[in-house]
């Protein structure tokens, strides 16, 4: 008995990036869920409807995957920074609907976003503002928090994020399958 | 017969110089393996130590010290676990631990293997080898290379004499020769030394000696890059050179005590390559750069055969998009799909992760059995994900009702990963008699 809870715990503690993913993202669905339960049914097959819920998913995916990835890499760090933002936006846009905070809010989020991205030019090598392919500017458009690294780690995030991007679909897609069965 | 030994090991050096090019450390991030690192210099390391037979000393003689110097060029040595342990580097297992290479260098022509690796320098990369011969001029190897394994190292004492007399090192057999870069001074000298090993040398002995010390030729590996790139603007000639060698040896046998994880760049000019220190920067960046679109590439699916940047960097902005699209696309997918009872999401939990796994070992606990078989990797990605024999089957036998209220023991806690896999690896615990 010891051993095999020991042996469970290491193998826990061994966890993967996918369980991690499976277990937040089919809870965050599950709640997704339960929310829209007594309001949606199978009748409202409006395209909108559907449209926001899978924008929904897609963010409850993209946030699952990231903090599965934890906060060690630069692209969960970027996901998770995007959406609290989005998050705060949209509370304060809830809660004060008024067009001046809605403009400060969107002032204030503008100007954190380009002081890092001052930052981090200053602070960057010029080589990478100027010497700038088109390939390189599209991945780093591609990869969440890819506008503000050198070529090297940016290389190194999109190595890892494609193997978590690759491993978010296999989940995704078992679920689909398993749901639409 | 040498000759025919030597051969066969240059081809192995051949070989394991092209590997070392084709298979660079991965260089992620430091900040994920710095215990990896570790570990696999340690290992490196130990291989290398006890090994002092002929070519298996000499294969895993390089491994190590290919491994420390990558691992002091990318923080880590993540690249040791890409097999190059299997391929070492010739010139930089030379370089960094000549003493090592010493007693297995007498045993064939150094001289003549060091040639044969001269062709192999442009594809070096990063090998402190090739900076060795560069700064050395590599007329001598050439000079050798043509000549038979003996004679060659007559002719590499000569040629390096004809070259070295500006840096004087031609007492040494034309050893020192090769420190006419002051940063592969150390490395000529150690090479050589080891010829020499049977000749006396008496104040190279000495600092020979000191070397044999440095079995953790790591350190030694930085330090002698870092004293070599300071001198390299600082060429010396005549016998200031064999001072400044013993001198540097003599430090570098001391630094080789120190922390081998220290995160120089080791580096080495190649032949006919500038040794500014600001090219060869430029030169490391490079290369850094490359072997990351080498690991790019083995994740991409199908760009195996893929070779130039631009072709390689629109696969890989290709597929990040397709996957993208993917998760998009799955995402509408699940949004149009109805909404299951809870009931049924807790099996689709299980059932779906295990499938989706296919088997890699999907730690939930709730099969402990099954996952204490399969080998897990903790939070890092060690290339493409593993797929273990799916153990569906046995995850179906367990009791249903046991796992439901397993599953929502999960649902309702608000877990972090880790708290709920911890969780899940007690409830798994307690299920575990039960089966």
């Amino acid at each position: 008995m010891d051993k095999t809870s020991k042996g469970i715990q290491t193998l826990s503690t061994h966890c993967s990036y996918k369980t991690k993913f499976a277990f937040r993202f089919l809870r965050s669905l599950m709640k997704l869920k339960k929310q829209h339960q007594p309001i949606s049914s199978s009748s409202s097959s409006s395209m909108e409807l559907i449209h926001k819920r899978s924008q929904r998913i897609k963010m409850l995916a993209y946030s699952s995957i990231a903090h599965a990835a934890g906060p060690r890499r630069a692209w969960s760090r970027a996901i998770l920074f995007k959406l609290q933002s989005r998050a705060r936006h949209h509370y304060f846009t809830r809660k004060r609907s008024s067009l001046d905070s809605k403009t400060k809010q969107k002032k204030i989020l503008k100007n954190k976003r380009v002081m890092r991205n001052h930052n981090i030019i200053r602070a960057g090598s010029t080589s990478r503002v100027t010497r700038e392919t088109k390939q390189m500017k599209k991945l780093r458009e591609i990869v969440p928090g890819g506008k503000e690294m050198d070529i090297c780690s940016l290389f190194d995030e999109t190595a890892h994020y494609v193997k978590c991007l690759s491993m978010q679909v296999q989940v995704m897609q078992a679920i689909a399958d398993r749901f639409s069965k | 017969m040498e000759m025919s030994g030597h051969e066969n090991e240059d081809v192995g050096f051949q070989h394991r110089s092209e590997s070392i090019l084709n298979c660079p450390s991965s260089g992620m991030s430091t900040t994920h393996l710095p215990e990896k690192v570790s570990g696999m210099t340690m290992s490196s390391l130990s291989i290398f130590k006890p090994s002092n037979g002929a070519d298996p000393f000499f294969a895993s003689a390089w491994d190590p010290i290919v491994s420390l110097s990558q691992s002091e060029n990318f923080g880590d040595s993540s690249m040791v676990s890409h097999g190059e342990l299997s391929n070492p580097p010739y010139p930089v297992v030379l370089e960094n631990q000549g003493m090592n290479s010493t007693s297995h260098l007498v045993q064939y022509p150094s001289d003549s293997s060091f040639v044969e690796m001269v062709p192999k320098l442009p594809c070096f990369g990063s090998g402190s080898f090739s900076e060795m011969v560069g700064s050395f001029g590599l007329a001598e190897c050439s000079g050798i290379a043509n000549t038979g394994c003996p004679p060659k190292y007559t002719l590499h004492k000569e040629k390096a004499t004809e070259r070295a007399s500006p840096i004087g090192a031609q007492s040494h057999d034309g050893r020192e020769t090769e420190d006419g870069g002051i940063g592969s001074s150390s490395s000529g000298k150690r090479r050589k030394r080891a010829l020499d090993s049977s000749s006396p040398f008496s104040p190279n002995k000495n600092a020979e000696g000191e070397q044999h010390k440095d079995l953790s030729g790591e350190s030694s590996d930085v330090m002698k890059d870092h004293e070599e790139k300071k001198h390299k603007a600082e060429e010396n000639t005549s016998g200031n050179i064999r001072n400044k060698q013993t001198g540097k040896q003599s430090k570098d046998s001391s630094h080789s005590e120190e922390a081998p994880k220290e995160n120089y760049i080791h580096v080495r000019a190649r032949r006919g390559q500038a040794t500014n220190s600001h090219s060869l920067a430029e030169r490391v960046r490079r290369e850094k750069i490359s072997e990351r679109m080498r690991l790019l590439q083995e994740l991409v699916p199908g760009c195996n055969k893929i070779t130039g940047k631009a072709v390689m960097l629109d696969e890989i902005i290709n597929y990040v998009q397709s996957l993208q699209q993917q998760v998009e696309f799955l995402s509408m997918k699940l949004a149009t799909v109805n909404p299951e009872l809870n009931i049924d999401i807790e099996r689709i939990l299980s059932k779906d992760i295990l499938n989706s796994r296919g088997g890699n070992g999907a730690i939930f606990g709730f099969g402990p059995g099954i996952n204490s078989s399969q080998p897990y990797q903790h939070g890092i990605f060690q290339g493409t994900l593993p797929t273990v024999p799916s153990t569906s089957p046995q995850y179906t036998s367990l009791p249903q009702t046991v796992l439901d209220n397993e599953l929502q023991g999960l649902f309702h806690m608000g877990f972090d990963s880790s708290s709920a896999i911890d969780n899940l690896g007690a409830n798994a615990g307690l299920l575990k008699p039960e089966l």
